[in-house]
């Protein structure tokens, strides 16, 4: 049962592999998978030539994720904290708002940002991409980390109030590195969006070598309008899901040990 | 209520009227306390009573809504909690989990800049007087329950307070630590400068630690003396029955007036006396104790453990040992009000 469930999980993504290291042919006719030699780099070559470079879009789409992910937590770090520290009705009815935000479908406001963008002069700037961008996290990551803030015992800030440690101090020394795995997490996610996101950055770069990766790869497979290029397609997206698994894998040991660090008592 | 004075030499704590409100309700209500420097008072009472807000209240960490806290002459009311010289610790320990040991004492002393060679100096002998040297790069969850509690201690003593509070700084250890670990506690901070507030709602620790207990509830000062004081003339039925197990009997009342007695001071006589059956007998190693049923009530009787006894007696007690109440108000009836 599990094996299915691995399998049905996997499997996706194990042929768009073995789709980007093999010739077109041997995608459409078995002869030549029979035949043998159909194995190639020749779609990874032809992507990473191609003008602009592959490798330029996902420069361009890490520099946005950093930045979004960093500004989206400068941001929602102290809001979080401030909304655990207030009690009663208006912290209930902050929440309720972020919620409401946060599940807010953004497609919808895709037009009206690009109005925006256009009276700003925003449009065709890369990093002009993270102000939506963490904008539009930014009630998800508030959430998250009010909820990390509040799981964290009282008792710790108050014994760093009591030695004299200031609201800054307590953040940077005691909060923050506790806050580790939420503050892992989040960041995870606020990437993973700005990685994936489509319409804004589709509306708001035209020009091909500040495209971000998926707007650039919607690109390639519309690139030729008689064949659909599976094999360039596939590589495209076996190069743009490496710097995510990497990005996991890493985060997932600290997330890891922030849980086995031990509670208090 | 005795009603607080300041010491001749302005040293240690004074509370005047401190009051603690949460929109209507009040946690705390008029209290008036004064400890003196290089003592030991001890917060009793049950759950909810208000110790642990009048604690806070004093560190700085919960606002005052009403009265004065004087430390060392100094009104200190309306001071940050990160100004006033006061060390706690907490009945959870609040040990930083990401920090060692050493980390955990430096910390505080280097955001408040003191210099790295007095700090070190300072980290090692408190280290030292507390036999945690060899722990110091240990992180808290690798401690046990009581090297935590001293990390804690540590840490409040490297504040050079001018005041220590505690919070229950025992319940997170068992019974057997606790013992082991109350004279340790009370020499390493009672009877050094800084007056000590020690919340407990444990009445064995609150008369070992503490020179004087005062007893709260429900956000009121019953009354504050000695442990022999309030065991031997509690001022109300709330501190008689409060303190000392077993638990003190209380006659059935007579005339708005009620009769208590300590179950030690019940024991059976030849004649005269109060006719009894022994209910039930539970042996206590040292000293049995007898549940027996009277027309006054059921009342319980510590004797020793050898005493054999008949099915029916009679018990009696001394005029002397009697405490009387007002079923009315729970209040202690003087001697000249009793008849």
């Amino acid at each position: 049962m599990r094996l299915l469930l691995l399998l049905w999980s996997l499997a996706p993504l194990a042929w768009q592999l073995y789709s980007s290291l093999v010739t077109p042919d041997a995608l459409v006719d078995p002869a030549s998978v029979a035949a043998g030699g159909f194995w190639t780099l020749e779609n990874y070559r032809q992507v990473l030539q191609a003008s602009p470079p592959f490798w330029r879009y996902l420069l361009n789409s890490t520099m946005v994720g950093a930045t979004t992910t960093t500004l989206t937590l400068i941001l929602a770090v102290p809001c979080a904290y401030a909304l655990q520290q207030r009690q009663g009705p208006l912290r209930r009815a902050v929440t309720l708002a972020l919620l409401a935000a946060a599940i807010f479908p953004t497609v919808l406001l895709f037009l009206a940002l690009l109005q925006l963008a256009r009276s700003l002069g925003l449009g065709n700037h890369l990093l002009a991409l993270s102000l939506p961008y963490s904008a539009l996290c930014l009630p998800l990551a508030v959430l998250l980390l009010r909820v990390a803030f509040a799981e964290l015992p009282g008792d710790l800030e108050d014994a760093a109030r009591l030695e004299g440690l200031s609201l800054v101090a307590r953040l940077r020394h005691v909060l923050l590195p506790l806050l580790a795995p939420a503050l892992g997490s989040t960041a995870i996610l606020v990437f993973l969006y700005s990685w994936n996101e489509y319409p804004i950055a589709l509306t708001w770069i035209s020009r091909p070598e500040l495209l971000t990766l998926s707007p650039a790869i919607a690109r390639i497979a519309g690139s030729s309008l008689f064949t659909v290029p599976y094999g360039a397609f596939a590589a495209v997206t076996v190069l743009g899901s490496l710097p995510l698994l990497l990005l996991v894998l890493l985060f997932q040991r600290s997330i890891v040990s922030g849980l086995t660090q031990g509670a208090v008592r | 209520m005795n009603v607080p004075t300041l010491p001749m030499d302005d040293a240690g704590l004074v509370i005047q009227g401190l009051e603690r409100r949460i929109g209507k309700r009040c946690l705390l209500e008029d209290l008036h306390l004064s400890v003196k420097a290089g003592e030991c008072l001890a917060l009793l009472g049950p759950s909810g009573c208000g110790k642990t807000t009048t604690l806070r209240m004093l560190a700085g960490l919960d606002p005052v809504s009403g009265g004065r806290i004087l430390l060392d002459g100094n009104d200190i009311t309306a001071q940050p909690a990160g100004q006033r010289r006061v060390a706690m610790v907490f009945q959870s320990y609040a040990l930083y989990p990401h920090l060692n040991v050493f980390d955990n004492l430096a910390l505080g002393l280097r955001m408040r800049g003191v210099p790295v060679a007095e700090r070190d100096n300072r980290i090692a002998a408190t280290l030292e007087l507390l036999q945690l040297s060899d722990l110091q790069l240990r992180r808290p969850a690798q401690l046990s329950g009581g090297q935590r509690q001293r990390v804690a201690l540590a840490r409040a003593l490297l504040r050079q307070p001018q005041l220590v509070l505690l919070d229950e700084p025992m319940s997170n250890l068992d019974a057997q630590l606790r013992e082991e670990l109350r004279p340790q506690l009370r020499r390493l901070l009672c009877g050094g400068r800084p007056p000590v507030i020690y919340v407990t709602h444990d009445q064995q620790e609150a008369m070992g630690m503490a020179d004087r207990i005062a007893i709260l509830r429900g956000g009121r000062l019953q009354q504050v003396g000695t442990a022999r004081e309030l065991y031997e003339t509690p001022c109300n039925l709330f501190v008689a029955g409060f303190l000392g197990r077993p638990a003190i009997n209380l006659l059935t009342p007579l005339a708005s007036r009620q009769l208590a007695l300590r179950p030690e001071h019940l024991r059976p006589v030849a004649e005269a006396g109060l006719p009894a059956r022994v209910q039930r007998r539970e042996w206590l190693g040292a000293q049995q104790l007898l549940w027996l049923e009277t027309e006054r009530g059921e009342l319980r009787m510590l004797l020793p453990a050898q005493q054999e006894l008949p099915e029916s007696l009679q018990v009696g007690w001394e005029s002397a040992d009697e405490l009387w109440f007002s079923s009315v108000n729970g209040e202690r009836l003087a001697s000249s009000e009793r008849d």
